[in-house]
């Protein structure tokens, strides 16, 4: 019944295929967004991206990825763009980090220590790539006490030569990629609706509740933890409890214990082209200070071109002439036979 | 004596006159039940939690009580599932290897409509343009889009297979094609090919029950097709929410995650 990675690799160009038809099919722009009219921002400095596997234990070439070396800050302040029926500002439809996949959490574009493959170009000085997604403290490092920042240079040594069960990535077996590292595993979805937002991953699936009701009991612990959001002008805050905290950061494997509190600002700014992503991490038990991560984000709409990687959402079958987005079962979601069989160890 | 007569004569007459009431009444609230249902711009709004209080997951068709499933008359229209000779017996062999076999004991998606009438909850998120449907079970998303889109050109393989709806009148029929032979409709070993084709009819009943029927077809497994309707209820606790449910993670627990302190 299993069906083998050449079959699912011959689905997947089938999907290619039916992506690169719709393209060439797709010239003519219908009724588009306010934001989707202009041209996007594109990054300030454009460098091929780090290796960046669409799955671990698959070899197929991957297309260049584009990743920006800086990125724009963004104020917390009023929302003057569009908003829903229900008020919220509409920031729906698809995104995508902006500087680096999930390599690694503190170098995003210096590649994962101890990568067999080796780069093409040597990697050059530090601050000729994207900064620390470690914003808070100045120096860029996760505040790991003694224990915990062992911890994590062994499970980081244990990446690429898994001897240990808990040397595999839990992404390497699909897990939900849990928070943060969702934000730098391909690109997503956001869809809103009264009361919730939700961000439909890669890698699982989360739904941030607006209505105001209390966490679930301390003692349900989740991939994804519990998410309380609310609204502040052009600032979504969430409060983030529950974490089962078996997501890692990165391939570089820093992580948090289930007694985090993740305080999230998501914050937009008017043009509805990019976000920035703050979230403060609160746990007494694994570091010496509260520390913050930032994820710069940018915005994709229908017709922009694939990339396999940010944006991978074909055009929808239909008779007219708009561009229409297609949003398709999502590789990880259904996590049905993951691509973690080829990355785990046979024994 | 006069008084008593009165009474006999007036009695059949209040009685009539009660019941004609009584039943302007029922229609009346039946007619503002129908009104009264959630609307989104226009049409009925499915949107909340809903789950299935019956025992098809069980077995689809009728079954007396048995160790491993409580008696059902099913949900089949007719009874019987129209099995092709050979898909029968692989249905039988699905049944003997249940224990073991389903895929819902590693965690895999349900499929459709499985996940419709598995007993935990789900959850309907819904924008005029499409409808998000999130499982409990496995936290698998299915998109019902209703935007006028059709299906993608070529076959795909999906698990949950690929849903455009359409409006019929306050009934939101959605065809489904597009599936994976990997998932099975119930715990009884019924089961489909990739060439399954559903079409649902999803109706409100009233503000908090769904009427769900869904035709089924598959030339490589059904002679012809056949129906499934079950009910849906909501969830009506307060602040009652989904709760991921990546049961699939479960296997390798034990590694993840680690210790809070040492």
């Amino acid at each position: 019944m299993n069906r083998t990675e050449t079959q699912r690799d011959a689905r997947h160009v089938r999907r290619a295929g039916h992506i690169a038809a719709a393209l060439v099919l797709a010239q003519a722009v219908g009724m588009r967004p306010a934001w989707a009219q202009e041209t996007p921002a594109r990054p300030v400095t454009i460098q091929p991206a780090p290796a960046a596997p669409a799955a671990a234990g698959t070899q197929a070439p991957q297309p260049a990825i584009r990743w920006e070396k800086t990125f724009p800050q963004i104020g917390s302040g009023k929302w003057t763009g569009h908003r829903l029926p229900d008020g919220q500002p509409d920031i729906q439809g698809d995104w995508s980090n902006s500087i680096a996949n999930h390599d690694n959490f503190t170098d995003p574009q210096g590649g994962t220590p101890g990568d067999p493959v080796r780069r093409k170009r040597p990697l050059g000085p530090r601050a000729e790539r994207a900064p620390s997604r470690v914003s808070y403290p100045a120096d860029g490092q996760v505040p790991f006490q003694p224990w915990a920042r062992a911890k994590q240079q062994e499970l980081a040594a244990g990446f690429w030569n898994a001897t240990r069960q808990e040397y595999v990535e839990p992404l390497a077996r699909c897990y939900p990629a849990g928070i943060p590292k969702s934000f730098t595993w391909h690109g997503f979805e956001i869809r809103q609706f009264p009361h919730y937002i939700v961000f439909l991953f890669n890698s699982g699936t989360r739904i941030v509740h607006l209505d105001g009701k209390q966490h679930l009991p301390a003692n349900i612990k989740l991939w994804n933890g519990d998410s309380r959001g609310h609204w502040e002008g052009n600032t979504l805050v969430v409060d983030v409890e529950n974490n089962n905290s078996k997501a890692r950061f990165g391939r570089t494997a820093e992580f948090a214990s289930e007694n985090v509190h993740v305080q999230e600002r998501y914050i937009f700014d008017n043009a509805g082209r990019r976000f920035n992503y703050e979230a403060t991490f609160t746990d007494s038990t694994v570091y010496t200070q509260p520390w913050t991560a930032t994820i710069p984000m940018r915005r994709y709409v229908a017709g922009d071109p694939q990339d396999g990687w940010h944006y991978e959402v074909p055009l929808a079958n239909h008779p007219g002439k708009e561009l229409i987005a297609d949003h398709v079962e999502r590789p990880c979601i259904e996590n049905n036979g993951p691509f973690g069989q080829v990355a785990i160890p046979k024994k | 004596m006069r008084k008593r007569w009165s009474l006999r004569l007036e009695r059949p007459a209040t009685m009539v006159a009660a019941s004609l009431l009584l039943a302007s009444v029922l229609l009346a609230g039946t007619a503002a039940a129908a009104d009264r249902i959630p609307r989104l711009n226009g049409k009925p709004d499915f949107s909340g939690i809903w789950q299935t209080t019956s025992a098809a997951d069980y077995d689809l068709e009728p079954h007396s009580t048995r160790k491993d499933a409580p008696p059902s008359a099913g949900i089949v229209v007719g009874s019987v599932i129209p099995y092709l000779p050979a898909a029968l017996e692989q249905k039988k062999k699905n049944f003997a290897a249940r224990d073991t076999s389903d895929p819902r004991l590693k965690c895999w998606t349900l499929g459709t409509p499985r996940g419709i009438y598995y007993p935990e909850p789900f959850q309907i998120l819904q924008r005029p343009e499409d409808l998000t449907v999130v499982f409990e079970f496995g936290h698998s998303v299915r998109t019902i889009h209703n935007n006028g889109t059709l299906h993608p050109t070529e076959k795909n393989q999906y698990w949950l297979g690929d849903s455009r709806g359409h409006w019929d009148g306050d009934t939101l029929v959605v065809d489904v094609t597009d599936f994976e032979d990997e998932t099975w409709l119930d715990r009884a070993g019924n089961y489909h090919s990739e060439d399954l084709h559903v079409v649902e009819r999803w109706k409100l009943l009233d503000a908090n029950t769904i009427d769900y029927r869904a035709a089924i077809e598959d030339p490589n497994v059904f002679s012809h097709s056949w129906e499934i309707e079950v009910i849906l209820y909501r969830h009506r606790e307060q602040d009652f929410q989904l709760i991921e449910n990546y049961c699939f993670t479960l296997d390798n627990d034990k590694y993840y995650p680690l210790p809070a302190a040492q």
